[in-house]
């Protein structure tokens, strides 16, 4: 073949994004930005008190202002089920947390019910708040809930065993433990006594905001069937339809989510804003609006938990990791249905195995808003922890940091903390490809208070079902349709998958995301599943489609389906290539009319039968000012295991975004509740992300090891790119200044302190 | 993120300016970046808005040793300002460190001072610099140090039918600088130092910028925030020029 005659490659060609044009010029149309007919406007009346009884909620003095329709409180929802934060959109009796929405004012303009908001009084009768994690456990400590919901398991006072722990009995806790996951093999005690090396550490990390650019918003009107739609910033529509149907009992067909495009998500857009409207729209037979503002976003929706994490772990002389032991309280905030414990407990062992290990996590309940997933959720965290010790371990046992790490990497077969075995995962390749590059050769040789730090980091990925179309239209064009959300470029990667399979150009590929009435069946937007696992079905979609272009034009050219193959949008017979069809024209023939033919219509339904876990590594050259305490990112190196790079330019997308928030996880960010739960910084103007000027150049290094099952090979991207980052900036310090950090974000107060 | 209602004037004159601040709620705004984020957060609602941006308060002068500052100056003229205005180097350096390009566009000044932010940057540098501010009511005009303009957290000596009006900074070539140390957040010093010949001006530790350094035992400062300043103070020493 020569060279013109090569096949046009869809995967793994830097592409712009298929929404780039609209988003950079203001054209793409978010929640908010829709014009309804009779639209209504709300605003919030939030909880000034992190715990308090409601003794009464008086709206009389809002309703006289002219413009305000309704004033609605929890009793006018009409909700009749569901459970955690979905079925309290409005306090009941008792509120649990300073931000928690108590009522909602509707009004003719966003301005009019601003000021009937100014004016609901409600009387609080104060309680307790609850906010230290380890006062909270202890037996007989005030109680964050007073009043259960009925739903609610009480686990309190008996530990949830995992398989094959030695549970010591039951531990007397409080009934703010609402979770326990433990986890256990092996003999700890007898492993650790023959390590060569022991470390331990309390590590706290900090709650920390989504800062999504798009703040919370959703429409929802009353539809003409009876139901009710919603189109919302929402990472899940179908998860957030059987919410919306059980909380407000609703048959399945009644409720209907449409997402809008999405202004960044992070986990934190799963269903907080919705049950609001929802329930105003049904109250009052009218389409209503809310749009957050970002004050509400901060102290309203559902940030990543704080956690505090006790680990140790053990080394044998050779540097092989042997032993584990670890204890972690996670902050679950006000509602039980938020624990985020089942996120911790497995990742507290970072990217590698132990001979042995033992675990327990708690999920703590507090007066803090529920808490909610943030890219990679807890592995940032956790991987500050088991990073610095292994940093540590290498340290003590005078092994070559990276050495040390490639010497556990798990085999296949080998068991994660949570007992699941482990996946190829990469590890191996990101942490080669950085021990190539001139930044780690040069580690030994810098100015003074410069240091240089490298972690691992890992996100196990998820897997849901999913279920996608792939359609020959009438111009020859390819659509896509999936009831996915796009984030971060997602519809740009599956339509690489779609382009290559069917072996059209990329341009004729376009992806649209249907609402939960019309679209097949979809997971979440989250977890690094769209790619993974609509990729998946969106392969088996476009094979369908191919399949049945190339069954037509076997018929129409005369020749075995098997001698034709799909080049660049043309059917061609392989050997003749002047014998052939061109997909467009299959595409206008089989919808004109009185076609013989039926129309190409691809379907592929699919779960990947084992996850695909991505791993990340970074390292990083940081300046520390003695006297300030104030760290400089001077250089950044990331490398990642993305599976197959559909499109490269998006890789590299993901690894600047995550090693950006990682640098917010590292140095800034953090939500801060007084004694009294009082939230202290709830804007941009008092919580701190990084800003550009606070970046340095990132390189990226691609790393390809293929998944097994995932489309094309690739593996979800988005999560494992934040998580070495905040460790690895920690290493970074400790190697410059001889300080090891145990508490995120690392301000510029902790390091001097910690310096001193 | 809505104001309160409020009425809008946009007066020609300072004399008239100063007849609608008769007004008790009534509230002056020059450049608004500090004024309406408070409006917009509704911690600030006054009932009448008199925009001064109509009044003839611009332009740099030099006259024999003093520079004339006209309040509505923004902090992008200040900066742009030709080499031969003998401006001292802090107030370069505290213009440079106020917000953003887009609000030094638009930001004065006079309105940044009279706004009294305890961490203003342009404060402290106005205070080490030695300039006297003139503020003018209907009763006429008064002149007043920097270091004794600022009373308290947003709190100034202006009267509510006065407008600060120019500002005169000495020229007395002595080598000068700013230093701050910024909240990653907001951008405002968490301690910031103005030091002109002998004289400090500080800024972000207090209630109020204020003067002189031997004041610091008695801010209650916590130990970062005390070893924060000392380091501003020597830095800004050290870049004095």
């Amino acid at each position: 073949m020569s060279i013109a005659e090569q096949p046009a490659r869809a995967a793994g060609v830097r592409r712009r994004r298929l929404d780039a044009a609209e988003k950079t010029t203001g054209r793409a149309s978010y929640a908010a930005d829709a014009a309804y007919r009779g639209l209504l406007h709300a605003r919030p009346v939030l909880s000034l008190e992190a715990h308090a009884r409601i003794l009464s909620i008086d709206g009389s003095a809002a309703l006289e202002v002219t413009g305000v329709r309704a004033v609605l409180t929890a009793d006018d929802l009409g909700i009749v089920g569901g459970s955690g934060r979905k079925a309290e959109p409005l306090a009941r009796t008792e509120v649990v947390f300073a931000g928690q929405p108590v009522a909602l004012v509707v009004a003719d303009s966003e301005a009019i019910a601003e000021d009937g908001a100014e004016l609901v009084f409600v009387e609080y009768e104060p309680l307790p708040a609850v906010v230290d994690l380890e006062q909270a456990i202890l037996p007989g400590a005030a109680l964050a809930r007073i009043e259960r919901s009925a739903d609610e398991a009480d686990v309190a006072m008996h530990g949830e065993a995992g398989a094959g722990q030695d549970d010591e009995g039951t531990e007397r806790v409080s009934g703010n433990v609402i979770d326990i996951v433990s986890y256990a093999e092996g003999d700890t005690e007898q492993t650790f006594a023959e390590c060569a090396a022991v470390v331990e550490g309390r590590f706290r990390t900090s709650w920390i905001h989504q800062s999504y650019l798009e703040p919370q918003a959703a429409v929802a009107w009353p539809e003409g069937d009876g139901g009710v739609a919603v189109r919302s910033s929402t990472q899940a529509t179908f998860w957030t339809r059987s919410d919306l149907a059980r909380v407000y009992g609703l048959p399945i067909p009644k409720v209907r989510v449409e997402a809008a495009t999405l202004g960044g998500g992070f986990g934190g857009k799963f269903g907080v804003i919705e049950p609001l409207v929802v329930g105003a729209a049904l109250a009052l037979s009218r389409p209503v609006r809310l749009v957050f503002t970002r004050s509400e976003d901060f102290v309203s929706a559902s940030p990543g938990p704080g956690l505090v994490i006790d680990l140790k772990v053990g080394a044998r002389a050779d540097g092989t990791l042997a032993a584990l032991e670890g204890r972690v309280l996670a902050d679950s905030g006000a509602f039980s249905d938020s624990s985020p414990v089942g996120f911790a407990g497995g990742k507290l062992g970072g990217a590698y195995s132990f001979q042995a290990w033992s675990v327990r996590t708690y999920g703590v309940r507090t007066n803090r808003p529920g808490a909610g997933a943030y890219r990679a959720p807890l592995a940032t965290p956790t991987a500050f922890a088991i990073e610095s010790l292994v940093d540590e371990l290498a340290r003590r046992l005078d092994v070559d940091p990276i050495e040390l790490r490639l010497r556990n990497v798990p085999a296949a077969g080998d068991l994660r903390v949570d007992g699941i075995a482990w996946q190829a995962t990469g590890l191996r390749e990101t942490l080669e490809a950085v021990r190539e590059h001139p930044l780690w050769q040069r580690r030994d040789d810098l100015p003074e208070n410069e240091g240089i730090g490298l972690a691992s980091g890992l996100f196990p990925g998820g897997r849901m079902g999913a279920s996608a179309m792939c359609r020959l239209d009438s111009d020859g064009g390819v659509t896509v349709v999936s009831g996915y959300v796009d984030m971060s470029g997602t519809d740009t990667g599956v339509a690489a998958i779609a382009a290559e399979i069917v072996g059209v150009p990329l341009d004729s590929v376009r992806v649209v995301s249907g609402d939960t009435s019309e679209a097949p069946q979809a997971g979440v937007s989250g977890g690094s599943m769209v790619t993974y696992c609509l990729g998946s079905a969106v392969a088996l979609a476009a094979a369908d489609a191919r399949e049945q272009i190339l069954r037509y034009a076997a018929q129409q050219l005369e020749v075995d389906q098997a001698d034709l193959e799909i080049v660049n949008g043309l059917v061609r017979v392989v050997g003749a290539p002047q014998r052939e069809l061109s997909v467009a024209a299959i595409g206008s023939r089989l919808t004109g009319f009185g076609t013989s033919y039926p129309p190409v219509e691809g379907h592929g339904t699919a779960v990947p039968p084992d996850l695909a876990p991505s791993a990340a590594a970074a390292l990083v050259r940081v300046r520390v000012d003695r006297d300030t305490g104030r760290v400089e990112l001077l250089d950044w190196v990331a490398a990642q295991d993305c599976g197959r790079a559909l499109n490269p330019a998006l890789v590299e997308g993901q690894m600047h975004g995550g090693a950006v928030q990682s640098i917010g996880y590292a140095l800034y960010e953090e939500l801060v509740h007084d004694e009294d739960g009082q939230p202290l910084n709830g804007s941009f103007l008092t919580y701190a992300i990084p800003r550009i000027d606070a970046v340095p150049e990132i390189q990226t290094l691609i790393v390809e090891v293929p998944a097994p099952y995932g489309p094309l090979g690739a593996k979800g991207i988005g999560e494992s790119a934040i998580v070495p980052g905040a460790a690895a900036i920690s290493n970074a310090i400790r190697s410059a200044t001889g300080a090891r950090l145990h508490e995120l974000p690392m301000t510029p107060d902790r390091v001097w302190r910690s310096l001193r | 993120m809505i104001p309160a209602a409020f009425e809008y004037v946009r007066p020609d004159s300072v004399e008239q300016a100063l007849a609608e601040l008769a007004d008790p709620d009534a509230k002056a705004i020059a450049g608004g970046h500090s004024l309406l984020p408070l409006m917009k957060l509704r911690l600030a609602r006054p009932s009448l808005l008199v925009d001064l941006d109509g009044l003839d308060l611009r332009g740099v002068s030099v006259d024999g040793d003093t520079i004339r500052l006209g309040a509505l100056t923004t902090y992008d003229e200040l900066l742009s300002l030709d080499v031969s205005v003998p401006l001292p180097a802090a107030l370069r350096d505290c213009a440079n460190a106020v917000g953003d390009l887009q609000v030094r566009n638009a930001g004065t000044v006079g309105g940044g001072l009279a706004h009294a932010d305890p961490a203003s940057d342009f404060a402290a540098g106005a205070i080490a610099v030695g300039a006297t501010l003139v503020l003018q009511s209907p009763a006429g005009t008064r002149e007043v140090a920097a270091a004794d303009f600022f009373v308290g957290p947003f709190t100034t000596l202006l009267k509510q039918q006065e407008l600060l009006v120019e500002l005169r900074v000495p020229v007395r070539g002595e080598r000068s600088a700013y230093v701050s140390f910024d909240d990653p957040a907001s951008g405002y010093p968490l301690a910031g130092a103005a030091v002109c010949g002998d004289a400090v001006g500080l800024t972000g530790v207090a209630a109020h910028p204020l003067a002189a350094p031997d004041v610091l035992d008695e801010l209650g400062l916590d130990d970062y925030r005390r070893h924060l300043v000392t380091v501003a103070i020597d830095r800004a020493r050290g870049a004095a020029r």
